[in-house]
């Protein structure tokens, strides 16, 4: 005689809660995440330890001439003029990078990815669990970072004067910028998931912000105004400023939305239509 | 109701079929034996059920629902190649993060209960990477069994296991159908394992179902053979063919087929001045059935 059997459909919700439930019990199992937080809190404190660099003639040249410098520029500056300018909490989207391709690369080098995929039906619970558990994971290296700049500053002698109103924005507004961020390097990782490389690889190359740097460059020679580059990740992660206002905050959390969105949706539809194991 | 019902089932790689039009039926606790040879689709069927590969075109319903319903795919357990585990991680926590992901509630209990089931329950603190071939595949099963599986999907679970762990693994599966009423889908290499186990069988060839039947429908078309040694075998049999239609020298042994009356044969053979030293009445196995049967559809 066969056993009577009901199945009951799991809410959005349940489902949702069982995926990230598994991927915070691994993120908070995995020396990967604390290995990350630390190179987080020990990159700003050996960057404020340089504390001049050479310019074009050779002379020696103080980098920063504030400490919070090392958390965010001074201005939003879309190409770099300095590496100043280029050295703060925005290291953290590379780093950050790096980590979500390794993490989401051993769900599928351990086939662990084969017992997701077989009892989530719904493949947009993985890319949203993803983007969210590596936005976590991301904001906590922004929080690390904030320490070590903090003890590098402190450790460099820098001057300390700041607008605390523009400094606490530009914090938020780049831990903000981190579901977008994450949202793309899952993007990245559903697409090259077989290359593990390719991912790393690609995840830091989108980090470092190269394009949006060439793109920058393009609207500057066109005389066009460069807040439109606040519409792409970089942009609006470089916005966030110690000259920040309110509306940067806005833009960091509407931007960082609408991209997590798209990446999620055109993620979600690539993994709906192709072989994903 | 049936367990999983497939109908004109394609899969293609690069323009060639792996999956050509499949039709399977596995009723609702059966042991179903999925036989075929390397690379004749059994591993991408098993990927399609569990919604790994997309399929280019049929039906699959997995109890009645398509199986892209989330309440039916969370019935679902699978170890398909193998058992999707992180290595550097306990066997307790690999468990661990199985039941999270189901919603478990009582996990350290379901993981408790799994453990015993596949005879690893002192093994829960080991990393998985130190484990051997054999207990691997166990914590494959013991994780497709978390959370009352209505459906275990099992690719190959016996290859690559000694004598005993074969034991073991015939065992638990027996134990989780008849206990928990669980439907099992299994594919293996090794017929004469299977055999012991499996209520249904399925045979597939290049990606298509060449035949379906339960295991009575199996013994009924195996062939009934009187196995024989003489101490001149080639005389013997040349003997044997005056008056049975099917005589094969196989194994060291002359095979008569198709009878069953095991004292005429040694009167024939008494009669025409040859003495039988050893005699046994037989059945050919799944694996002779099997060989036989591809050896007829290659011909064609």
């Amino acid at each position: 005689m066969t056993k009577e059997i009901k199945f009951e459909s799991p809410t959005f919700v349940e489902r949702l809660k069982g995926m990230l439930g598994v991927d915070f019990y691994r993120l908070f199992h995995t020396p990967l995440f604390y290995i990350f937080l630390a190179i987080a809190a020990i990159i700003p404190a050996m960057v404020s330890g340089m504390t001049t660099m050479p310019d074009q003639n050779g002379n020696q040249i103080e980098i920063y001439q504030n400490a919070w410098q090392i958390i965010a520029a001074s201005k939003s500056l879309y190409v770099i003029e300095s590496i100043a300018d280029y050295a703060n909490m925005n290291m953290v989207f590379i780093f950050g990078g790096i980590m979500v391709s390794i993490f989401i690369g051993h769900d599928y080098q351990s086939g662990y990815v084969k017992q997701l995929f077989t009892t989530h039906a719904k493949k947009q619970d993985y890319m949203i669990s993803k983007s969210l558990v590596c936005a976590f994971a991301m904001a906590c290296m922004c929080v690390t970072y904030l320490l070590g700049g903090i003890a590098g500053g402190l450790f460099a002698g820098y001057d300390w004067d700041v607008n605390a109103g523009s400094l606490i924005i530009a914090i938020l507004g780049k831990m903000v910028m981190s579901l977008g961020w994450a949202s793309l390097y899952t993007f990245l990782n559903i697409i090259f998931r077989r290359y593990f490389g390719i991912s790393v690889a690609s995840s830091f190359f989108f980090g470092t912000g190269i394009v949006i740097i060439g793109a920058a460059a393009i609207v500057e020679n066109l005389s066009l105004p460069t807040f439109i580059l606040n519409i792409f990740l970089y942009g609006a992660s470089v916005n966030a400023s110690l000259v920040s206002n309110i509306w940067t905050l806005v833009t960091c959390l509407m931007v960082s939305i609408a991209w997590a969105v798209i990446y999620n949706v055109v993620g979600t539809h690539i993994l709906n239509n192709s072989d994903v194991y | 109701m049936n367990a999983i019902e497939i109908r004109n089932l394609s899969k293609s790689f690069r323009g060639m079929y792996a999956v050509d039009h499949l039709n399977m039926t596995v009723p609702q606790g059966a042991i179903y034996g999925f036989i075929g040879e390397n690379g004749s689709g059994k591993s991408t069927t098993e990927k399609l059920i569990c919604g790994h590969l997309v399929p280019d075109g049929g039906e699959i319903k997995l109890f009645g629902k398509d199986y892209t319903d989330p309440g039916v795919r969370v019935r679902v357990g699978a170890l398909i190649e193998n058992a999707g585990c992180f290595p550097n991680s306990s066997i307790y926590q690999n468990l661990r993060m199985q039941t999270i992901n189901l919603g478990l509630e009582n996990a350290d209990e379901e993981i408790d209960r799994v453990l015993k089931i596949v005879r690893m329950e002192e093994h829960a603190n080991l990393k998985f990477k130190k484990c051997s071939l054999g207990m691997k595949q166990r914590v494959g099963i013991a994780m497709a069994l978390l959370g009352d599986p209505a459906l275990l999907i099992l690719d190959e679970p016996i290859n690559g296991l000694d004598t005993d762990g074969m034991r073991i693994m015939r065992e638990i599966l027996i134990e989780i159908t008849q206990k928990y009423g669980c439907t099992v889908l299994i594919s293996s290499h090794i017929l004469g394992e299977l055999e012991k186990i499996t209520t249904h069988y399925g045979i597939i060839r290049q990606g298509k179902m060449i035949m379906e039947l339960s295991a009575e429908e199996m013994d009924s078309r195996a062939q009934v053979f009187v196995s024989l040694k003489t101490a001149d075998m080639a005389k013997a049999k040349a003997v044997l063919k005056t008056k049975f239609d099917s005589v094969r020298e196989e194994d060291g042994y002359l095979r008569v087929y198709d009878v069953e009356d095991v004292e005429s044969i040694v009167d024939f053979l008494m009669k025409n001045g040859h003495v039988v030293s050893e005699i046994k009445k037989n059945k050919i196995g799944l694996e002779e059935y099997y060989i036989e049967l591809m050896s007829q559809k290659g011909d064609k």
